[in-house]
């Protein structure tokens, strides 16, 4: 297997089949950290797409301070942010969002993501919570999908996000308090 | 067990569901997409069309026209009264005040 090193060093002089050895390498980890963001498939394809023409484009900038993966879910956590901020400036222009205001905010009840990688007897439980990590605050919603999607410790999620351990301790406390109240809400609506 | 009771239960229930969740797969032709998209890039107006596309940019350009359209119709309105000042200035000064369906085109003279 080739070194991460010399796949980057090959990369920035332009080496295609390098490029190609690293979308593979981490094409799963890239569009399952969109996927747990933005909640979409063809939309975590789609930015998955977006994060490696990126990666080829920006190679020259990467200096090699940090990891080679945290500079990629950083590329990977700002484009799904982006993207989902980008929408809401879309949403806000529609003149029909406006219209049925009433009815969308009944729609954004129901839990409609499913993870392909959720065991089935979860399934339901787990369209519940991605439903609530939905409403959490960006960075919270960063912190928590890389935390609990990606697996990766406090440490790695404070690199990712270019903060320290104790604000991603902060974060993450939040976002359990946040996604508790918000699931009280739900299944108190759907046990009366 | 209360209703309350059951909610908390189901809510921890509901939080530990990403326990042990197996990561997604991306579409295994992503490089291949990849490459078509990078090719048509290279092709040029993409760009452009997803620039100008953009909620910001189309506002903006729609304000630049209206602003240079309502800036026209104005200087064309301001044109116009300035030369019917001028025809009015040079009628006084020259004495030709009579209009001109005073004037009798058969003998063609002033009434």
């Amino acid at each position: 297997m080739i070194n991460e090193t010399e796949l980057i060093e090959r990369l920035k002089l332009g080496d295609e089949s390098a490029f190609k050895t690293i979308v593979e390498q981490w094409q799963d980890m890239v569009y399952n950290t969109i996927l747990g963001i933005v909640q979409n498939e063809t939309e975590a394809e789609d930015l998955a797409q977006d994060v490696f023409i990126k990666v080829f484009e920006k190679i020259d900038t990467f200096k090699g301070d940090a990891k080679f993966s945290t500079w990629l879910y950083r590329i990977a956590t700002t484009t799904a942010l982006d993207h989902l901020r980008s929408k809401k400036r879309k949403k806000r222009f529609g003149f029909l969002q406006s219209i049925s205001g009433g009815a969308s905010e009944e729609k954004e009840q129901i839990p409609d993501f499913h993870h392909p990688g959720v065991s089935l007897d979860n399934k339901e439980r787990a369209a519940a919570l991605f439903k609530a990590i939905e409403a959490l605050p960006e960075n919270q919603k960063a912190a928590y999908t890389l935390h609990k999607l990606e697996g990766l410790s406090y440490r790695d999620v404070s690199e990712v996000l270019n903060t320290t351990i104790s604000a991603v301790e902060s974060l993450m406390s939040r976002a359990n308090q946040n996604l508790r109240k918000h699931l009280e809400e739900y299944y108190n609506k759907h046990y009366r | 067990m209360t209703s309350q009771e059951k909610i908390q239960l189901e809510v921890e229930k509901t939080l530990q569901s990403l326990d042990g969740v197996k990561r997604a797969e991306a579409n295994s032709f992503l490089f291949t997409r990849i490459k078509a998209r990078m090719n048509k890039k290279a092709g040029g107006w993409d760009w452009i069309f997803s620039f100008v596309s953009r909620p910001a940019i189309a506002m903006a350009i729609v304000v630049l026209v209206m602003t240079i359209n309502g800036w026209a119709l104005w200087d064309s309105n301001t044109e116009d009264v300035v030369a019917a000042d001028n025809s009015s200035e040079l009628a006084s000064e020259y004495n030709t005040v009579a209009s001109v369906s005073n004037y009798d085109y058969e003998n063609m003279t002033n009434e």
